[in-house]
């Protein structure tokens, strides 16, 4: 059995990993709100956007009546030969089964489309590395090496590819980065370089309600809708899990009176160029149309990043909750076992000398 | 406030709302030039150019200005929203920054070629980048 001393060094040690979590948590609880904060803050901009786009729909003529094709190419679907997938994921670790489950996800899909050409498009470094270590990259002929955007004919070698990786653009997520990405996205497609765009990431509706979804987001088939492709719910236990850790980290799980203000506006935003009023248009109905669809696609893709942002921090913060409350288990059961070695050694010792005094 | 003619004002971008307030009159770059909107204007929609919001409130008619870029704007007789992807204050502005996105559309302007696609994006990013200095210089 070990004794006293190397079991007080356990504990010791589990304590020390204990504060290490706790305060992890703490940081990740602290990441969240303010994540959390932002992923609103956004949404009634992507609201007015859907609710602009949806008004001007109904004014124009989307299906050119001569030649029966429809007039945007962002609009406009083929058949979905090559496949360009977007791959949210986290740029650390230790956040539960986080980038696990958005990795999962991908593979599924890839998978499920073994008959396509797919490129992968890896947002966060932790699928990145994965990815990067699987597949091989995608090559360009002419590809200059001081800028990554000039980039010549492409050269495909394998079915599944890596056309590129944005290791940074989640730490320091602004909306001038997400555009970058989402541009380039609209472009590939408007050049016919892929038929299809979709993206996985993680939807984070509230710290218990979270859920990796694969979303289409190009063709836009219907506007302010979400054309979801695959989706993995949270279990129970993975819920009251994550809502014991939101508890004791002083996270509302409930949304607050802020969530409340900006649910107002937003009802307010769906209104958002809807009025059945003539409007004057500034230029052609047709010609706001073509320009807002782009922006449109940055808008969810913006969005996507934002509230991956909040759930990785959620899960953080769920998974060092649960190493905090393992560590104190441990540190209890770890206590007993040396009560007893202490008191066993002291019962040891009394024996001893009271069976060699009844000797003398 | 209890003048009823004034117009609610609203700038949103994807970060947050920036403004939300009541104004008497209200200046937006659309892209075929500035306009100004009233209470009571008819109802309009346009689209934004790189350029500066005007925001004209109070008695001692002092003005915020915001410069914007890529976006909308829906005029009510009663409201205004404006929604951009870039709107900052003046003095928020990075000149060092902007400068620089000026010298890369310059650069990208020159490398164009033919492409009239590549021109339009060059020309974009030179357009955005001279109004926010402009807007920075007279600040």
């Amino acid at each position: 059995m070990a004794n006293v001393l190397d079991l007080r060094r356990r504990i010791r040690s589990v304590k020390n990993t204990r504060q290490i979590t706790k305060a992890m948590k703490m940081v990740s609880a602290a990441k969240l709100r303010r994540a959390q904060e932002r992923a609103i803050a956004s949404r009634p901009y992507s609201a007015m956007l859907a609710s602009v786009i949806e008004s001007l729909k109904r004014r124009i003529e989307i299906i050119d009546p001569l030649t029966g094709e429809v007039r945007h190419p962002l609009l406009k679907t083929r058949k979905e030969k090559r496949v360009l997938i977007i791959v949210i994921s986290g740029d650390k670790g230790f956040a539960g089964a986080f980038n696990s489950n958005i990795i999962k996800a991908t593979m599924h899909f890839l998978d499920r489309n073994a008959d396509k050409e797919i490129d992968v498009e890896a947002i966060g470094r932790k699928g990145r590395d994965l990815f990067h270590r699987r597949y091989p990259s995608a090559k360009f002929l002419e590809a200059s090496e001081e800028d990554p955007r000039v980039r010549g004919q492409r050269q495909r070698a394998a079915r599944i590819e890596v056309t590129g990786d944005h290791p940074h653009l989640l730490e320091k997520l602004s909306f001038e980065r997400a555009r970058e990405v989402g541009e380039e996205v609209v472009a590939r497609y408007v050049h016919e370089e892929t038929d299809a765009v979709y993206i996985v990431y993680n939807e984070f509706k509230s710290v218990i309600q979270q859920r990796v979804v694969v979303e289409r987001i190009l063709p836009i088939i219907e506007i302010g809708k979400h054309e979801i492709a695959a989706v993995e719910e949270m279990t129970p236990e993975e819920r009251a899990e994550a809502g014991r850790a939101a508890i004791t980290a002083g996270v509302t799980v409930e949304p607050g009176e802020r969530e409340a203000d900006i649910r107002e506006f937003e009802d307010e935003a769906k209104k958002f160029g809807t009025s059945e009023v003539d409007y004057i248009y500034e230029e052609s109905a047709a010609s706001i149309f073509n320009d807002v669809l782009p922006r449109y696609i940055t808008s969810q893709l913006y969005h996507a990043m934002l509230e991956s942002v909040a759930a990785e921090h959620a899960a953080r913060m769920t998974a060092m909750d649960s190493a905090t409350n393992n560590a104190s288990e441990m540190i209890d059961a770890l206590t007993l076992t040396m009560n007893r070695v202490r008191q066993a050694a002291i019962t040891k010792e009394i024996i001893e000398i009271v069976s060699g005094a009844a000797a003398i | 406030m209890a003048d009823k003619n004034q117009l609610r004002v609203r700038l949103v971008t994807p970060d947050r709302i920036l403004v939300d307030q009541t104004a008497d009159s209200v200046e937006v770059p659309s892209s075929s030039g500035y306009l100004e909107v009233l209470y009571g204007h008819a109802p309009l929609l346009a689209e934004l150019a790189p350029g500066e919001v005007r925001l004209h409130a109070g008695v001692r008619h002092e003005s915020h200005r915001f410069s914007v870029a890529r976006g909308f704007v829906e005029v009510l007789p009663e409201r205004v929203t404006i929604l951009a992807e870039s709107a900052m204050k003046p003095e928020e502005i990075d000149l060092a920054a902007a400068q620089k996105e000026l010298d890369h559309g310059h650069k990208l302007w020159s490398e164009a070629g033919d492409d009239a696609e590549k021109y339009a994006h060059a020309n974009e990013i030179i357009r955005e980048a001279e109004s926010r200095l402009e807007s920075n210089k007279e600040h």
